[in-house]
């Protein structure tokens, strides 16, 4: 039983990175219809800024809140030069962002010189709830996704601002005609999409290391979760991240089972969550959950 | 007159010229230079599989380096597991391989219950990509991380054929044969479906097309493509690793259609031995060979963002380049003889 409540503390914490990475996805592919290839190397970014705060010897909590600061700012920057060129060529743009990321990817993999790093918890330890204990830093993670989301929800369903998003994405030209300037718009959201990426990639950091191709993993993931939970709802991503979040311990447990155990490394179960999320893709198209309210 | 300079058709010339170049090509250079050159013909393979996929079909596809990858690894094995090293069954198994993979893949990916979106596609392609180059870099039965060598040279019964002259001119025809078979697939009536698919994808469907299925052919033929190459590519370099299955070759395949020009056959060939010849002559720079995939990627960005029809672009018009399909330039002709009598 407490093994359960630890794990499902775990996948928890896993699913809250998801959900940032995803809404950042999602946010940006709703309003402007673009899918970005570079939303993973968002997150590297995010968690590279991490790193060098403390290669230099500045504190790691300040580099997450740094994180997000800049890559929202890149995000900015992207937008109002090369971005801002395929809103009406979509299926291109989709090409332009996966360069982008391509070169961020490189970028970074050249600066890290193609080594694994850790990033420190800022803070570390573990606090204890009956006599089981959990990593305070993960609790931490949690909190902060449920207040960051939160503000997401109020900002979009209650302030002027957010009705003039969800005006722009349900009739882009009838927002523009009404005097609402999507460009200015876009480019807010765009920024605060890759935000969102960047505070997901500083606040998951810790828990991982650091490489190159992180970014490439978790588009894939936040793909599945997407894939997984059904396109278009906002319950959806949050229950195939946790999908996605389960069955990569779910797969570890398994390896503890006679025979499996030599069939099954480390690597190839985590190939087996990308399989097994596809498959289940196959045979159910539209998701788990098939309306969602917003 | 200025009808006339329109019509004016540059691709059978550039075809003839690229023919000839590369047949005379080992007259002029040495063994090296010719070695150099094999690959680049291998790569070609690669990218022409690629370019049936995105610029004939509309498939974004980040999966040709797996199908690759999947036939080089394949016929590694075969060489180094039971000693088969025949050029007579390792061309087959690489397509068989590159086949059946790319078979699951579009089965996967492109036969659902609902037509799939292009981005599905390309990220489902993606993240197999993705979960393959994991999973042999973890995988040391098939060598891991350092992938495998293969000792024996390719061979003909006992002729061991090296890398070479000899090589060169298996591997150029073997890019001639397939050259001129996707030539025809997308000159033919199957051809005009595909456009048309990648034009307007519902249109089509209304007009009583199984325009999935005929995605699904399109891939796994691009496939069969891709596994040729991996195959040629593994007895050619005498290794495989994770890095030649992926994203990372994925990435060079999209990168050589783009840069040569998408929407011909002609320029992912283009592509190929200019971003290769690019590659090879920097390559000996130290302080550019680090960020040579950062060039490339902003190669990829700028042909993106400036030029979307790549090298060939400058030269072959938007309507030579999408042409004529099946037997309409006959019956045109045909039409204009009437008329004259």
């Amino acid at each position: 039983m407490d093994e359960i409540i630890k794990i499902a503390f775990d996948i928890l914490s896993f699913s809250c990175i998801m959900v940032l990475i995803v809404s950042g996805l999602a946010i940006i592919a709703s309003l402007m219809g673009i899918f970005n290839f570079a939303h993973g190397e968002f997150v590297l970014l995010g968690a590279y800024v991490t790193f060098l705060f403390q290669a230099m010897g500045l504190p790691v909590g300040l580099g997450m809140v740094c994180a997000p600061i800049v890559v929202g700012f890149f995000g900015f920057l992207l937008e109002g030069s090369i971005i801002r060129r395929f809103y009406k060529a979509t299926i291109v743009a989709m090409l332009a962002t996966y360069a982008i990321g391509l070169i961020i990817r490189e970028i970074i993999r050249g600066a890290l010189s193609g080594r694994f790093w850790k990033v420190t918890e800022p803070i570390p330890g573990l606090f204890e709830i009956g006599d089981m204990s959990f990593s305070i830093w993960r609790g931490v993670i949690i909190i902060i996704t449920l207040v960051v989301m939160g503000a997401c929800y109020y900002f979009l369903t209650k302030t002027l601002y957010g009705l003039k998003i969800r005006g722009a994405m349900e009739n882009p030209s009838l927002a523009r005609a009404s005097g609402i300037s999507t460009t200015r718009l876009y480019s807010f959201t765009f920024a605060f999409g890759a935000a969102l990426a960047g505070l997901a990639g500083a606040l998951m950091v810790p828990l991982y290391t650091l490489f190159a191709d992180l970014g490439l993993r978790f588009l894939v993931m936040a793909f599945l979760s997407v894939m997984l939970g059904g396109v278009g709802t906002f319950e959806g991503p949050i229950l195939g991240s946790a999908l996605i979040g389960a069955m990569v311990p779910g797969f570890q447990w398994l390896r503890e089972a006679p025979l499996i155990v030599d069939v099954l490394s480390p690597i190839f179960s985590e190939v087996l969550v990308f399989i097994v999320a596809i498959i289940i893709v196959k045979f159910r198209p539209q998701g788990l959950i098939r309306r969602g309210r917003i | 007159m200025s009808e006339q300079k329109n019509t004016r058709r540059y691709i059978p010339i550039i075809e003839i010229i690229l023919l000839v170049g590369l047949i005379s090509a080992p007259l002029f250079i040495n063994e090296f230079i010719t070695v150099i050159l094999t690959r680049m013909l291998i790569l070609g393979l690669l990218a022409i599989s690629f370019e049936l996929c995105w610029g004939y079909s509309g498939i974004m596809t980040f999966g040709q380096g797996l199908f690759f990858g999947m036939a080089g690894y394949a016929v590694a094995l075969f060489a180094n597991k039971a000693g088969f090293v025949q050029i007579w069954g390792v061309i087959p198994i690489g397509i068989i391989v590159g086949t059946i993979t790319s078979f699951i893949v579009a089965w996967l990916l492109l036969l659902g219950k609902k037509p799939p979106e292009i981005i599905f596609v390309a990220l489902g392609t993606l993240t197999f990509s993705y979960a393959a180059e994991r999973l042999v870099s973890g995988w040391y039965w098939v060598g891991g991380g350092n992938g495998m060598s293969i000792f024996d040279f390719l061979s003909l019964g006992s002729y061991e054929i090296e890398a070479g002259l000899v090589f060169y001119y298996i591997a150029g025809l073997t890019l001639l044969l397939v050259y001129l078979a996707s030539r025809f697939l997308v000159r033919s009536q199957f051809g005009l479906v595909l456009a048309g698919t990648r034009q307007n994808e519902k249109r089509l469907a209304f007009l009583g097309y199984r325009v999935r299925t005929f995605k699904a052919l399109v891939f796994t033929f691009a496939g069969a493509i891709a596994g040729l190459g991996g195959a040629l590519y593994a007895h050619h370099e005498g290794f495989i690793g994770p890095n030649n299955m992926g994203i990372g070759i994925s990435t060079m395949a999209v990168l050589y259609a783009l840069f040569g020009g998408a929407g011909s056959l002609l320029g992912p060939i283009i592509g190929v031995l200019a971003i290769e010849s690019i590659s090879f002559n920097l390559s000996d720079i130290e302080a550019i060979k680090s960020f040579w995939p950062v060039v490339l990627g902003i190669i990829l960005l700028g042909v993106v963002t400036f030029k979307p029809d790549g090298i060939l672009g400058f030269l072959v018009t938007q309507r030579e380049r999408i042409g004529t399909f099946g037997r309409i330039k006959k019956r045109k002709n045909k039409r204009k003889n009437d008329l004259e009598s």
